[in-house]
């Protein structure tokens, strides 16, 4: 029986493996076929031997940071960053409110902003942009970075659902008891809801953070200037034969997000499973 | 053409996806009612600086820069600066200029520029006061010309002539091509001459290697692969390409260039069919893969780079590779065409191909508080001494007569060709955005034709090529007129 | 709702002449009881409104209904109205005006309030409890001002704006400078009138849900099983294979899409490495590869979209109750029922708005075929390819033309079947029924 089961487990363990493997693969691949192309030395063009470049250089690396009289890749990806930790703090802090809210606290509009909420998310978002655009230069707000995440932090809330779906899961029991103790709902959220949320909240950063990262629309339509491009606006912006170039600024676009992802792993699976309270 | 995707995407889902105009704070040049005599005074608006929107190659061959100094220079006594507006080249000034956000001086297209022009977005300029005006030819004019109340006006002013032109590599060409590839002794292989002889050598070519290939080139592009109908007859739109009801592309005999096109597709890959090879030709043909493909005159530069580098990793030194890549890469106009549309004819008689081009050129913004100033600059621009630089630095095809005389060689010949007529310049409507998806779905579906098994083909003989283009004019007809 | 209007109005007709100083000077009666802060504050947000509507809020307004009355010239200098503008900020003095009446109401019912309290020989509440309150019982309101003020202005204002575009004749060659009126419901009439359009919207619509549901499955569970997988005990270093879908993630859609399209195509690296092993080369999305391009679509959208709903089930995963688990397993049940009796219950109610969400973006799913195969009409089609999803096809038709009003009456109809659908799913999934489920 215990022989069975150790055999069993090999099988499980080995199979395990292989679907990690193949799964890595899958990821790998295109990636991989993207970093090779942007070393490829043919500095400007495509120009592969079946999946591998002819020759290698690290010279388009050079050249995007160093090369900056038409593409300033240096200038977009300083933009963009200031772009997106901006729009991740607001709009985490945001959203994070919201969900909380809607799960937590009871009264007369939460039902209704919940359908109406449901229901905004679903309109096409393109057809919205003609508005934006009007609304931002009523505003003066073209040409301004910090419209951008004026309108990206506001317009995250409306994905609060995904965060209330958590909260839901919190138990509530946690909140009463500390009632008991004397705390307000503000020092409940807080001191005691917050630490527990750590997975939802590193999630949400994750993503608030990505989104304007590799948003290209809004940016194209609100950053006129050159200089003020983010690194989307400005990787689409290339010309036909800087395929080695755009290829160097793609693998280059992912990294800090790469980096982001390692910094806070270790918080996404810290839930409460591992916490003090359960349920 | 630079139809990526990604243009297309910018192009018209933003930055197209309204006009807006009016009631905004940025005034338009002068608050006087009255026509273009009151905006152009003559007097210069002093102390200002003037946003001027050029594209990518002249600003990153730094021909922009050298322009901009000597305007500044010149213009330094009224404290008139030019610069760079720091903007996308391809940006839509209807969207961007009624809120103030556009540049005073652009450099665009003609058939962009003309779209601006229906809602009065770009200022009608006085022509004939300036520099160029009597050495570029009317053909060109004729392009920024518009009808507004029964009046005529010109709104921008030509720079240069863009159309198709044909790449080779001298290197590429048969030993023995003098004796059996000129057969008339004029020192020019036949097969850069006229598409019979292309044919032929395509194929004797990738006959002798199956890797290697004559004449390649994506018949997706509808910019390239429109020439050859309006070689046989075709046309775009009817009444000088301002008639969008009337669809031409299945005119006349343009069946004839459809066939020339399914042919020339047998000589070719499957790379034709769709649009990648776009991007790797430059290199395809450093590295002799193809013997010659279709561009436009300002990647010249991309492919002599491309072909340099080939040749310095064949262990030439880089002044010798420099050397031999200007001797051995050519650039010329399109070869003729068989009049019968029959690539195999053994003694055709030949007709001149046609192309599909365009006039790039200057224009003013509407919203520009200082249009004299910008006038002074667009004529500046395109004295004899400008237009000369950037032909020299950009490669360029001039329009203006005196500079193509002086360059002489292929600038002439384009010159030529566009006063005969061979040049179809693109419509100035707006309705020419319609063409795009219909017709490259017409020659990509060619294309596949040549790669199809026999059963299957779709386009075995000249009528079923004729429902095939009427079948795209139709669809044309569709996009435009559906919702009007 | 009526009912409580009718007691305010009646409270307010028998109430004294402080609140009634109320209804004219916002704050007046709260004053004259003494709460000052709080009169202070109704009379500076309605000073602010007058101001706001003196200005230009009236005028913005009458523009709503004019759209416009001069066409502007920028050739003579004439500067006339822009009808898409003031359309937008006429609806934006609307919600102000909305917001206005609210606060307004507020304002009424609180001197009655304070008045009530006054009469039964209370104190009214101060200032400083009041703010207490928005930290404690109100809290919700403190929290939610912010968001919603966001939300109104930059998705509903916006989304109302297109609503009623698609009651304009706006597009084709009636932009700014030319003036935009109101025709009705002009648009819908001219839509369901084109007998073209019936069969092509069948097909497409077809292809739509099945590509909506198959993707949206596909997405889910592959995201879910790669959670569960790299969630094992025995797999050692889960961050670093965690990170592989990561790396997926973090480079942005429009990249993957193009990169994917260059290596699916004639002349990329799939293409060259089945030539070199002597093969022909395959059109995988070429105009007559009506199905491996889709499929190619769906692979891609998996590829794109399953690395962000593995993060989130990540972080779903780790808040099971594990005890539940320890009991199963002692009851003998196998890892498969564990998963269908407790995993996927837990993980479905946690993000049935997820999953909703997932199903109404792949409706939507715009940059995918647009990317991987735009630009072809094929036969049997009305302007529009096989693979297109009725988003796309609305893109052709209107967008691409500019006919913004048609576009909107479109999406407007293709928004009303959409929504109907997923709030029934919606308002009927646990998620939203039994909130309480797993507390």
């Amino acid at each position: 029986m215990i022989k069975q089961n150790k055999a069993s487990k090999i099988i499980d363990v080995t199979l395990t493996y292989a679907c990690l493997i193949a799964v890595a693969f899958v990821f790998f691949f295109p990636c991989l076929w993207i970093v090779l192309a942007s070393f490829s030395k043919s500095g400007s063009i495509y120009s592969f031997r079946g999946f591998f470049p002819t020759s290698y250089s690290v010279g388009t690396f050079k050249k995007l940071f160093t090369d900056t009289t038409m593409y300033n890749y240096p200038r977009w990806f300083v933009n963009t960053l200031f772009v997106a930790v901006g729009s991740c703090l607001l709009g985490t802090f945001l959203t994070i409110l919201t969900a909380y809210t809607m799960s937590r606290f009871d009264f007369k509009a939460r039902k209704p902003m919940m359908k109406s909420t449901m229901i905004l998310s679903m309109f096409p978002s393109f057809m919205g942009m003609t508005a934006i655009y009007i609304l931002m230069t009523q505003f003066g707000m073209i040409n301004q970075i910090w419209g951008l995440i004026l309108i990206y932090a506001a317009g995250a809330p409306m994905g609060y659902l995904t965060q209330k779906g958590f909260f839901d899961t919190i138990p509530k029991a946690i909140d009463e008891a500390a009632k008991i103790d004397g705390a307000n709902a503000a020092q409940i959220f807080w001191k005691i809801n917050l630490p527990l949320s750590k997975p939802i909240i590193v999630y949400t950063a994750l993503t608030s953070f990505t989104w304007p990262w590799s948003d290209f629309i809004l940016p194209k339509l609100l950053l006129k200037e050159k200089d003020l491009y983010t690194v989307a606006v400005g990787l689409m912006s290339l010309d036909e034969t800087e395929f080695a170039r755009f290829a160097a600024g793609s693998v280059f676009i992912a990294v800090p997000i790469v980096i982001l992802y390692f910094c806070l792993v270790k918080n996404m699976v810290n839930g409460i499973a591992e916490g003090a309270v359960k349920g | 053409m630079k139809k990526t995707v990604a243009l297309a995407l910018a192009s018209t889902m933003l930055i197209a996806s309204f006009v807006g105009c009016g009631k905004s704070e940025e005034k338009s040049g002068t608050t006087k009612a009255g026509g273009e005599n009151s905006i152009f005074s003559g007097e210069l608006e002093e102390n200002v600086t003037i946003q001027v929107l050029e594209n990518d190659t002249a600003i990153s061959k730094g021909y922009f820069s050298q322009l901009i100094d000597a305007f500044n220079k010149e213009y330094e006594k009224y404290g008139i600066t030019a610069v760079d507006a720091n903007m996308d080249q391809y940006l839509d000034l209807a969207n961007d200029g009624p809120y103030g956000y556009g540049p005073d001086v652009l450099y665009q297209a003609n058939d962009v520029i003309m779209q601006y022009a229906q809602g009065k977005h770009i200022l009608p300029l006085p022509v004939e006061q300036l520099d160029c005006y009597s050495q570029v030819p009317e053909a060109a004019w004729d392009a920024y010309k518009v009808d507004v109340d029964g009046q005529t006006y010109t709104c921008g002013v030509p720079v240069n002539v863009q159309c198709p032109m044909m790449y080779y590599r001298k290197d590429l060409l048969p030993e023995d091509w003098k004796e059996n590839w000129d057969k008339d002794g004029n020192d020019t292989p036949d097969m850069v001459e006229n598409w019979n002889d292309m044919y032929k050598f395509s194929v004797a070519r990738h006959s002798e290697d199956s890797n290697k290939y004559g004449y390649m080139k994506s018949l997706y592009d509808v910019y390239f692969s429109s020439g050859f109908l309006f070689s046989y007859g075709g046309y775009i739109f009817g009444d000088n390409n301002t008639n969008p009801e009337n669809i031409g592309f299945a005119a006349g005999d343009s069946k004839k260039g459809a066939w020339v096109l399914s042919q020339l597709a047998t000589a070719m890959n499957e790379d034709c069919i769709d649009d990648t090879i776009t991007t790797n030709a430059y290199s395809k043909l450093a590295d002799g893969t193809y013997f010659a493909t279709l561009s436009t005159p300002d990647t010249y530069t991309t492919f002599y780079d491309e072909l340099v580098g080939n040749y310095e990793e064949e262990g030439l030194s880089e002044e010798d590779a420099k050397a031999k890549a200007d001797e051995k890469l050519v650039m010329t106009a399109l070869p003729k065409l068989p009049e019968s549309g029959d690539l195999s004819d053994e003694n055709p008689s030949f007709i001149d191909s046609k192309m599909m081009g365009g006039v790039n050129g200057y224009a003013i913004s509407s919203y520009t508080k200082s249009p004299n100033a910008c006038l002074a600059f667009v004529d500046f621009a395109t004295k004899y001494e400008m237009i000369m630089l950037r032909n020299e630095t950009l490669g360029i095809s001039p329009a203006r007569e005196d500079v193509a005389k002086e360059v002489g060689g292929l600038s002439q010949e384009m010159f030529a060709n566009l006063e005969k007529g061979n040049i179809v310049l693109m419509p100035s409507i707006k309705e020419v955005g319609q063409i795009w998806t219909p017709g490259q779905t017409f020659f990509t579906d060619l294309a596949k034709d040549a790669f199809r098994a026999e059963t299957e083909k779709k386009y075995k003989d000249l009528d079923s090529l004729q429902t095939g283009l009427e079948d795209m004019s139709q669809q044309i007809h569709d996009a435009i007129f559906t919702l009007e | 709702m009526t009912n409580r209007f009718k007691t305010l109005i009646k409270n307010f007709i028998e109430s004294s002449w402080r609140v009634k100083l109320s209804a004219v000077l916002m704050g007046g009666a709260q004053i004259s009881y003494g709460c000052i802060g709080k009169g202070l504050l109704f009379f500076l947000t309605e000073v602010a409104a007058v101001a706001y509507f003196v200005n230009r809020g009236i005028s913005d307004i009458e523009g709503f209904f004019t759209l416009g009355t001069t066409k502007a010239d920028a050739w003579t200098g004439t500067l006339g109205d822009n009808s898409v503008v003031m359309l937008l900020m006429g609806i934006f003095a609307w919600i102000v005006l909305g917001i206005f009446v609210a606060i307004y109401v507020t304002n009424l019912k609180d001197a009655l309030a304070v008045e009530a309290d006054v009469k039964s020989g209370k104190k009214p509440k101060s200032f400083l409890t009041e703010l207490k309150e928005l930290l404690d019982k109100k809290f919700y309101i403190t929290v939610l001002v912010l968001p919603v003020i966001g939300v109104c202005i930059f998705n509903v204002l916006p989304i109302i704006f297109m609503i009623l575009i698609s009651f304009t004749n706006y597009g084709g060659s009636i932009v700014p400078p030319e003036l935009v009126d109101w025709v009705g419901i002009d648009n819908f009439k001219k839509i369901l009138t084109l007998s073209k359009f019936a069969p092509t919207f069948i097909r497409i619509l077809g292809w739509n849900v099945l590509w909506a549901i198959l993707s949206t499955t596909l997405n889910y569970f592959a995201g879910l099983g790669l959670a569960l997988l790299l969630n094992k005990d025995c797999v050692k270093g889960k961050a670093f294979w965690r990170a592989f879908p990561v790396l997926a993630y973090a480079i942005p859609g429009f990249i993957t899409l193009l990169a994917f399209k260059f290596m699916f195509s004639y002349g990329g690296p799939i293409n060259e490495i089945i030539r070199m092993n002597g093969g022909t080369a395959i059109g995988f999305l070429d105009l007559d590869a009506k199905w491996s391009a889709r499929i190619i679509g769906l692979i891609v959208n998996c590829w794109i979209s399953v690395p962000s709903i593995m993060l989130l089930a990540t972080g779903h995963l780790s808040n099971r109750d594990m005890s539940l688990y320890e009991a199963a397993r002692i009851d003998g049940a196998t890892p498969l029922q564990q998963f269908k009796k407790l995993t996927l219950p837990f993980m479905l109610f946690a993000t049935t708005p997820v999953l909703l969400g997932q199903f109404i973006g792949n409706f939507n799913n715009f940059g995918i075929f647009y990317f991987l195969r735009g630009g072809l009409y094929l036969d049997g089609y009305f302007l529009a390819s096989d693979t297109d999803l009725l988003i796309n096809w609305l893109y052709n038709l209107s967008i691409d033309n500019n006919y913004y009003c048609i576009g909107a009456a479109i999406s407007l109809i293709i928004f009303a079947i959409t929504s109907v659908i997923s709030l029934v799913v919606y308002v009927n999934s646990p998620s939203f029924k039994e909130e309480d489920t797993f507390q």
